[in-house]
């Protein structure tokens, strides 16, 4: 990625109308060694990430060490609040009915609750940050269209083996509707 | 394009309409002024929330001696009530979590508003519990384990009603992220069609800076597989648990160990109907019956005969083992008293709405049948409240013990907190179908696009 903190990058940008096009147009970007910057489309088009060569996401690990962060939470918080006493901290280990203090499968239910728990928050919260989103961001590259019924392709003009005529004639071979060069928002 | 239609099944989406009609058809109604039919709706909801304002502040004010419990019966409309709301919420999950990882494309026209009711009784479910402590500012607060000051004493990990409290609130958050998460780009869809000012801040700030870009997707497709996972289980665990609040007891009727899938099943069947009363309603407001198309209630009713059949064998099994356990207590609770006592009435009303009606779904022309269908679900819904009803009230009324016997008459104050809440319901589903896309966009689409060049590419 060529991410530019202060100067807005520019892009030349195909934009498609049929799911297909970006497909293939995609495709051949990657085959060819183009820099492909990257693909806006108005719904996730499946096997698309395949076409455009993009690592596994790593949203599953966030998801697994919050859920293990949870399921600690959850052992240790009812362990020292039903019957654990350390010399930091102690509670009151409450005798109800002549049960044991620690019975682990009565604290089955809410392992399983707070595991889930902070496993989904963290997922939410971590495909957010990977993502760079957040409230109240303002779009970056907003390609006119991509959110209703355009498919673009953006190639890096700064990028290795870039060649402008290169890829206008890729862009038209595919039936682009519009080629045209745009900047990112500031 | 009929060169790419499929042959080898219907179309999910009907009328092939093209990306930007789906935009205009799902977010148009959204930038126009209210219908008369909308605002009608609304006001009525307003004013049967109103009455709810009132039941629960005299309530509050008065304490729950305004309600028609006794020392025999200690859980009567108000639980009855939060487990009805629970169960409803459960179909929401189950079309946005369970049909996505079975790969139920149908789900796509429906989930959106599925999840939105989702959260609306659960927050209706979560205010009988409140309320039924008395004192809510204290109960509120003592369910929560912080560190205090009463030396410290903690709360009871070992009682079911702690785990509920655990699992309807991970439950609520848990929805309400994945609700949100799905909202983002059609939120996005929303703001970049918007013309006023007010509408691009707000949608602006809502939808995340959202730009449909590939890697963005690639994770939030990968983060929407990861909540479904997580929510499939938790649905079933929360429906399960509030089973347990009753199974873990010694009171014969709530004593049993079929209590977590009889719950789930019955928690399924209400939803679905729900959903249908709702969709019923919607489709034909919001003029969206090329999306949520006569198949879509179809399926539906075929969960719904299912699922009935399921409360069913429940019902009879408690019966079964009532005479085959040899005990007093379980036999006289089942067969003299819930089938023929005092409250028989409210028995034969669960079991006449529950597993005799539905039965006309085994006829297509009844499935096809939108007016039929909504008599339905209306029906279902009473007979799903009347079994959590039967199970609370009429197994309470006689225990073991003849001289602790009572009846159970509720007041006003219950009558119009129940009729309340679904003014609290309703006002907050009308108030999300004016703000927010009430059909996953993006899903939808990829559908349309899905069902318009067959199964050639084989999703």
């Amino acid at each position: 990625m060529h991410a530019q903190a202060h100067e807005p990058s520019t892009y030349l940008v195909g934009i498609f109308t049929e799911e297909d096009q970006i497909m293939t147009v995609t495709q051949a970007a990657t085959d060819a060694g183009l820099p492909v910057y990257d693909t806006y489309t108005p719904y996730a088009v499946h096997g698309l990430d395949h076409a455009q060569k993009l690592p596994r996401s790593k949203v599953t690990f966030v998801a697994f060490f919050g859920g293990m962060c949870g399921f600690l939470t959850a052992a240790l918080l009812q362990s020292y609040t039903q019957g654990i006493t350390t010399p930091f901290l102690s509670g009151w280990p409450l005798n109800i009915g002549g049960k044991p203090y620690l019975p682990w499968t009565a604290f089955v239910p809410v392992f399983f609750e707070l595991t889930v728990l902070f496993a989904g928050l963290s997922t939410a919260v971590g495909m957010f940050a990977i993502n760079g989103l957040f409230p109240g961001k303002k779009a970056k590259l907003l390609i006119d269209g991509v959110t209703n019924d355009r498919f673009a392709i953006a190639i890096d003009p700064k990028g290795k083996n870039y060649d402008e005529a290169k890829v206008r004639g890729l862009f038209a071979a595919h039936g682009a509707a519009e080629v045209a060069f745009i900047g990112e928002s500031a | 394009m009929s060169s790419h239609t499929s042959h080898l099944r219907e179309p999910l989406v009907t009328g092939n309409p093209a990306l930007a009609q789906i935009t205009e058809d799902i977010v148009g109604p959204l930038e126009r002024p209210p219908t008369k039919l909308w605002l009608a709706g609304f006001g009525l909801a307003t004013a049967v929330l109103g009455m709810w304002l009132v039941a629960v502040s005299y309530e509050i004010y008065n304490g729950i001696g305004t309600w028609g419990l006794n020392k025999t019966i200690g859980w009567g409309f108000d639980i009855t009530n939060f487990v009805f709301w629970v169960g409803i919420g459960h179909a929401g999950t189950l079309i946005s979590a369970i049909l996505f990882l079975f790969r139920q494309k149908w789900r796509t026209s429906i989930n959106r508003s599925a999840e939105a009711m989702t959260l609306f009784a659960v927050i209706c479910a979560a205010t009988f519990p409140l309320i039924h402590m008395g004192r809510p500012w204290f109960g509120a607060v003592w369910f929560v384990p912080y560190p205090n000051m009463r030396g410290p004493l903690w709360v009871n990990f070992r009682s079911p009603l702690l785990w509920d409290m655990f699992a309807i609130s991970t439950y609520f958050t848990i929805s309400a992220v994945f609700w949100f998460i799905g909202l983002v780009p059609d939120l996005a869809t929303v703001r970049d069609r918007a013309t006023t000012r007010i509408r691009k801040t707000i949608y602006g700030a809502l939808s995340f800076g959202w730009n449909g870009s590939n890697k963005n997707w690639s994770n939030y497709e990968t983060a929407y597989m990861l909540l479904a996972g997580l929510s499939a289980p938790l649905v079933l665990s929360v429906h399960t648990i509030v089973s347990m609040d009753f199974a873990t007891s010694v009171i014969p009727g709530w004593h049993t160990t079929i209590f977590p899938p009889y719950f789930v099943a019955g928690a399924i069947f209400s939803g679905f109907a729900m959903v249908l009363t709702l969709l019923v309603i919607a489709r034909k407001v919001m003029k969206l019956e090329h999306m949520i198309t006569i198949h879509h209630l179809e399926n539906m009713c075929k969960v719904i005969v299912a699922t009935g059949m399921m409360v069913g064998l429940a019902y009879s099994t408690e019966f079964l083992i009532g005479w085959y356990s040899g005990s007093n207590y379980e036999g006289y609770t089942f067969f003299s008293n819930r089938a023929t006592g005092p409250m028989a009435w409210s028995y034969w009303t669960m079991v006449s709405c529950n597993v005799i009606s539905p039965q006309v779904f085994w006829f297509k022309k009844m499935r096809t049948n939108p007016t039929i269908i909504f008599i339905m679900s209306i029906v279902v819904n009473i007979g799903m409240w009347f079994e959590r009803f039967v199970i609370i009230v009429t197994s309470l009324h006689r225990d073991y013990l003849p001289s602790s016997w009572a009846m159970y008459s509720p007041t006003w104050v219950e009558y119009t907190t129940f009729i309340g809440s679904f003014g609290l319901f309703f006002f907050a589903f009308l108030l999300f179908v004016r703000v927010a896309p009430v059909v996953a966009i993006g899903e939808v689409k990829a559908v349309a696009r899905w069902a318009q060049k067959g199964s050639a590419h084989g999703h």
